[in-house]
């Protein structure tokens, strides 16, 4: 029994000077343990089996004071249930029962978060409730990587309306702290935060953390909308909160394909990070930069040469060369061969990359091809500089056929070459301009390849033909990336605005970056609360 | 019973300084070799000077962005035309436009 009381007397002690820290130090819940926790456990097995015995223990140790003098505290309801639970907890748990362990650990951080709630002495368990979350959190995590783990989970909880993952339930407790905090009225909102409004950011991080760790970002928006209503400005928090909560609110835009706002996230929480934190420079880049591509703003050797970008330089300078290029080839062949380490960033990354770039690779080849094929007129012509379609067209093809496989005419094996049918030359390709009679490149041996939708140039092996040239040019003109029209008399792009900005090539084909933010700035980034 | 110590601390700065002396034997590894562990961690402290940041230099700059703005490219747009990529479309094209004179 000795243990025990003498835990209670140095809780009632902490709490009578309402010292915060100590608490947390206190209240240990994992591994690495002084040994009194092992005496306290083995006396709570051995002494206190019946939990109203335990109950009457606590309640008689830690009795709630009349008359405490001012600054100083004593005990609630709440917090004697929590002690409750807290004993409960060393009394049961077993660390090799991961599942058993979880469950404790979960219902004690309830009792915690009730705890907290209490206005007048709440926040002494400020930071206990940080260091619980974060060994909930950490066990949460792990037992998620083991299905034969939550299958017995989802089991017990099979009667329940809304079946939830063990993620969900641990994010669904951290925003309980989150909420607790968020409404303490310890000080006026735009002021430095006191009291449990410290705590905002810290919860909020840990939610964050978990959801986007587990695909399940969505399931942020409310904690956001929340914290756009009630909290006190970003830049009061300290600075790895700050950091860490702008990367997840920019994971959050990002994965909502809101590019320009995810931005901002990331290029602010890149700059106030110190270079001494490669680690987390490096991750924050690995979305910067695609956001960036988006935006139509590429990243520079400067920073492609930086230390923390080094695992992403080669993957993100050749998609790089691809688009100012327009080179589809070389675009879908570095995803390919990256396409392991893409698609561990998320399906969101992978997937923006894969789908969200085309428009700019297809206004890349576009100019390419006007580059190649146009010539000025000698006379001081009014006529209008323009694109032939079916010379775009003839670019388009080509470039479809590349991914099918198709090689450069001299690549292709002489022998093999002479061999194929040419008949069947003609049958293995959609396009009219098969074979290589007019075309330089032919059919690989064994005919084109097999194209995922994802592969082609349009969607798989569909075929470019005159109307998808049309509908390209005219989806362009329609997103500001080319400037002019379609002259279908012509059967041409024409370009509009030659005289002004002093050539054909910046009059039709505007730089990217400035006819995205024309349409993408916001004065506000949702989510992030800036001073008043 | 002793009262306990801060649990808090020790971790990350044994790994930060873990991860600062792997930095060079890496380099030569492909880029999936490097990235085993992908979890944006807490942070080893809990703040900073802003001096320490770019943010800051960016700031002393008058806020306009200067001295992070060689970082990014706006106008990309490539005009040289003697490339692999554009050698081969030039050679199509002509292959095509002279197919339909024929």
């Amino acid at each position: 029994m000795a243990v025990t009381t003498q835990f209670l007397t140095g809780v009632r002690d902490i709490l009578k000077r309402l010292d915060g820290e100590a608490l947390r130090d206190w209240l240990k819940v994992e591994p690495p343990l002084p040994q009194e926790y092992y005496s306290l456990a083995s006396e709570l097995k051995s002494s206190y089996q019946d939990d109203s015995a335990l109950e009457k223990l606590v309640e008689k140790s830690l009795p709630e004071e009349d008359d405490v003098p001012e600054g100083q505290g004593t005990t609630w309801p709440g917090f004697i249930s929590f002690i409750k639970d807290y004993f409960l907890y060393w009394r049961d748990v077993e660390f090799d029962d991961l599942l058993g362990a979880h469950q404790l650990l979960t219902a004690l951080t309830n009792s915690c978060a009730t705890a907290l709630n209490n206005p007048t002495y709440g926040t002494i368990m400020l930071q206990s409730s940080i260091s619980l979350c974060a060994s909930l959190s950490t066990l949460s995590m792990t037992l998620n990587k083991r299905p034969d783990l939550t299958r017995k989970l989802a089991a017990i909880h099979a009667g329940d309306e809304e079946r939830k993952s063990v993620i969900e339930i641990t994010a669904e407790i951290m925003q309980k702290f989150f909420t607790t905090c968020l409404t303490d009225r310890s000080s006026p909102r735009f002021a430095q935060p006191t009291g449990k409004k410290v705590g905002i950011y810290v919860f909020a991080n840990k939610t964050l953390k978990l959801l986007t760790m587990n695909s399940k970002s969505y399931l942020a928006a409310q904690l956001l909308t929340n914290i756009m209503a009630k909290s006190p400005p970003l830049s009061y928090y300290p600075a790895a909160q700050r950091v860490t909560f702008l990367y997840f609110l920019g994971r959050f835009h990002f994965n909502h394909n809101h590019f320009w706002r995810a931005a901002q996230c990331f290029q602010e929480a890149y700059s106030q990070t110190p270079p001494r934190f490669l680690k987390h420079r490096r991750i924050i880049l690995t979305y910067l930069i695609p956001s960036n591509f988006i935006l139509g703003r590429l990243p520079s050797q400067a920073l492609l040469q930086r230390p923390e970008a080094q695992s992403m330089a080669q993957c993100y300078s050749q998609l790089s060369l691809a688009i100012r290029k327009g080179d589809y080839v070389l675009y879908q062949h570095t995803i390919k061969q990256h396409e392991g380490w893409l698609r561990s960033k998320g399906f969101p990354l992978f997937t923006t990359l894969q789908w969200r770039i085309r428009p700019l690779l297809w206004r890349s080849l576009s100019r390419r091809t006007f580059l190649l094929t146009y010539t000025p007129p000698d006379d001081d012509s009014r006529k209008a500089a323009v694109l032939k379609l079916a010379d775009l067209y003839t670019t388009m093809s080509y470039v479809q056929k590349r991914l099918e496989g198709y090689l450069p005419a001299q690549l292709v094996p002489k022998g093999r070459q002479s061999s194929v049918n040419s008949y069947l030359l003609k049958a293995v390709s959609n396009s009219a301009s098969a074979g290589t009679a007019d075309s330089t490149i032919a059919p690989p041996p064994g005919g084109p390849k097999h194209l995922a939708p994802d592969e082609g140039l349009l969607s798989g092996n569909t075929a470019v033909d005159d109307h998808v040239v049309e509908n390209i040019v005219a989806s362009l003109i329609g997103q500001d990336l080319l400037h002019g029209y379609i002259a279908h008399s012509q059967g041409a792009f024409a370009i509009m605005g030659t005289k002004q900005k002093g050539s054909a090539v910046a009059a039709g084909w505007p730089t990217v970056s400035d006819v995205i933010d024309q349409r993408s700035v916001e004065s506000v980034v949702p989510g992030w609360v800036k001073d008043e | 019973m002793a009262a306990p110590t801060n649990k808090t601390g020790d971790k990350p700065a044994a790994e930060a300084s873990k991860e600062q002396s792997q930095q060079p034997q890496t380099q030569q590894k492909p880029a999936t070799a490097l990235e085993e562990d992908d979890e944006f961690e807490d942070f080893p402290v809990e703040d900073w000077p802003a001096e320490e940041t770019e943010a800051a230099a960016t700031a002393v700059a008058g806020g306009t962005g200067t001295t992070t703005q060689h970082l990014w490219e706006e106008s990309w747009d490539d005009d040289d035309t003697s490339d692999d990529f554009s050698a081969q479309l030039r050679e199509e094209l002509k292959k095509v436009e002279a197919s339909k004179r024929r």
